[in-house]
């Protein structure tokens, strides 16, 4: 029964919305009174949820924030970023970072990193009014990790919401392939959610850090453009389909008169019933 | 008063992870802390189930309300029918009678027969607004009124790629004062719409909202009370179209906009400056 009870605040945590986790592992605290080792426990939910949203940081004693990913782990809660040359401990459930170091990356692709992060940045700067990125190298220095984390919390207007893409850049075979997800949470007196993932792939012959960021930044304004003709296709198709606003009428209900109604001759104008 | 704080946190992070699996999160908290199964089963809403009515062959809407174990009652027939096909009353007392809603609760003859005009009503209600789905009413008797429950539910005909589900559920207490009734109305309504091609990849906007009023209106007879609930939901669930239509579509729309801008943000930054600009020379 332990490792279920284990699996289930697991399952919670990894449902965090954007810039609520502190709010979900409050309310698990209260849940789970009778277990209070189980927080303890939590430990790979915590650094499995940081890892793949992305969290970012500001280190201490810096107003730029950083990312936290499985790309630039150092291990041991360890985390290192390129454009600081800094390496820091991350504390997983309180999404703290301390113990900040410098770091030199030593990599043979070092300089396409720096290139990168540098044309990324340019990028990045005119489209996200708060975003952080990074780019490392990995798998033995043969491709580069790419990530753009940007979030807006507003609790006070009860939302918050998410922009992670991930790329990885294989310099042996120029190609580019990643994805980019969304996620918004809407709570003012009803739990409302927008996830959104599409994946992406494209080659990048000249393998230049301008033409890897001018890709990126190409595939990000196609697919904001396409989420936003997909609101328009959910609010013109499926939702009108779901309810009218009025009855085809254009008139309210005569509930005084309910009984007389017949089904599919007197209303809807001989259309009803398909 | 600690289980009052923890019901609290059930429903606080029931807010707050996906609206998509609130079945399976209900279903883990259940497990997580089992005294709260019987409170959070009847405040919590999830998505209806259609079952058939064997007597009449219609389809009715199955809810905590109807509920008898794993018998369900008919709103077409008025009987309760097990997952094994038989059919039987219900949790009746000595007396005939049962106060309250589930556990095999069973209207009183009055109430039953305003039962069978609302469901008719709301039959009505539901091709003229909905052009199809299902509906069911289900009242129950109070010591100083009664109450009552009316669900609706919608699954968008397949077009393309996009999905769409609608429920709707409306408790409401309708307590009888001199030729009037105090009505107050709990409306829930569960929006799922999801749509996918190669060019988005998948999008997924679903949720739930809920929003109450209470209010008193004229009651001449047992007619009224259909008449009066008719209102109070036609207008509640127009007011829930525009606001889940402002939230999913406008709010969630901005949000998007407000992590990522697609048009450059020094354009925008000097549009706006050249804005204020225009602005401050007109006040000179």
């Amino acid at each position: 029964m332990a490792s279920s009870e284990l699996d289930i605040v697991s399952a919670f945590v990894e449902g965090a919305p954007p810039g609520e986790l502190a709010d979900v592992i409050a309310d698990i605290k209260a849940l789970t009174m009778s277990s209070p080792n189980i927080i303890s426990q939590l430990g790979p939910a915590f650094e499995k949820y940081n890892e793949e949203q992305f969290t970012t940081v500001k280190l201490p004693g810096s107003s730029q924030s950083v990312i936290v990913s499985s790309h630039n782990s150092l291990g041991d809660g360890r985390y290192y970023d390129v454009e600081s040359s800094s390496s820091f401990a991350f504390n997983h459930s309180t999404q703290k970072a301390s113990a900040v170091q410098s770091y030199v990356l030593e990599s043979r692709q070092a300089d396409l990193v720096k290139s990168v992060l540098k044309s990324l940045g340019d990028h990045v700067k005119e489209h996200y009014p708060n975003a952080s990125y990074g780019v490392y190298p990995i798998n033995n220095d043969s491709e580069i990790a790419i990530i753009v984390a940007a979030n807006k919390y507003s609790p006070n207007n009860y939302w918050n919401g998410r922009w992670r893409s991930l790329y990885i850049y294989s310099p042996s075979s120029s190609s580019l392939t990643g994805s980019i997800k969304v996620d918004v949470h809407y709570y003012e007196d009803g739990n409302v959610r927008l996830l959104t993932t599409k994946p992406v792939s494209a080659s990048v012959s000249s393998g230049s850090a301008t033409a890897i960021a001018r890709e990126i930044a190409g595939a990000e304004k196609k697919y904001q453009e396409e989420v936003n003709r997909g609101f328009s296709n959910l609010s013109e198709g499926a939702f009108k389909g779901l309810r009218r606003q009025l009855p085809i009428t254009r008139q309210k209900i005569e509930w005084d008169k309910i009984a007389g109604y017949k089904l599919g001759q007197d209303i809807g104008g001989g259309s009803s019933r398909r | 008063m600690a289980e009052v704080d923890q019901f609290d946190s059930a429903l606080d992070l029931l807010r707050r992870l996906n609206p998509q699996d609130t079945s399976k999160h209900l279903d883990s908290l259940i497990s997580l802390v089992p005294s709260l199964t019987e409170d959070l089963l009847s405040s919590v809403d999830q998505p209806l189930t259609i079952a058939r009515c064997r007597k009449t062959g219609r389809d009715y809407l199955l809810c905590d309300y109807n509920r008898d174990g794993d018998s369900y009652r008919s709103p077409w027939s008025g009987e309760f029918e097990t997952p094994l096909g038989g059919s039987g009353v219900g949790g009746v007392d000595d007396q005939g009678n049962n106060d309250g809603a589930g556990e095999g609760a069973v209207p009183s003859e009055r109430v039953r027969k305003m039962e069978i005009r609302a469901n008719e009503a709301f039959d009505v209600y539901r091709e003229l607004y909905y052009e199809g789905g299902v509906s069911s009413v289900y009242f129950w008797n109070l010591d100083d009124g009664f109450a009552g429950v009316v669900l609706l539910k919608k699954v968008a005909a397949p077009s393309g790629k996009s999905k769409g589900n609608w429920d709707s559920i409306h408790v409401f207490e309708a307590v009888d004062r001199a030729r009037t009734a105090h009505y107050k109305l709990t409306s829930t309504v569960i929006l799922s719409l999801s749509t996918n091609n190669e060019n988005l990849g998948e999008m997924d906007l679903s949720g739930n909202m809920t929003r109450q009023i209470e209010s008193d209106l004229p009651v001449d007879d047992d007619t009224s009370h259909i008449a009066n609930i008719g209102k109070l939901v036609e207008d509640m669930e127009l007011k829930m179209r525009n606001l889940l239509q402002d939230v999913y579509f406008g709010k969630a729309k901005d949000v998007v906009g407000d992590l990522r801008s697609i048009g450059p943000l020094t354009e925008a930054n000097r549009d706006r400056a050249t804005h204020q600009e225009m602005i401050d020379s007109m006040k000179r």
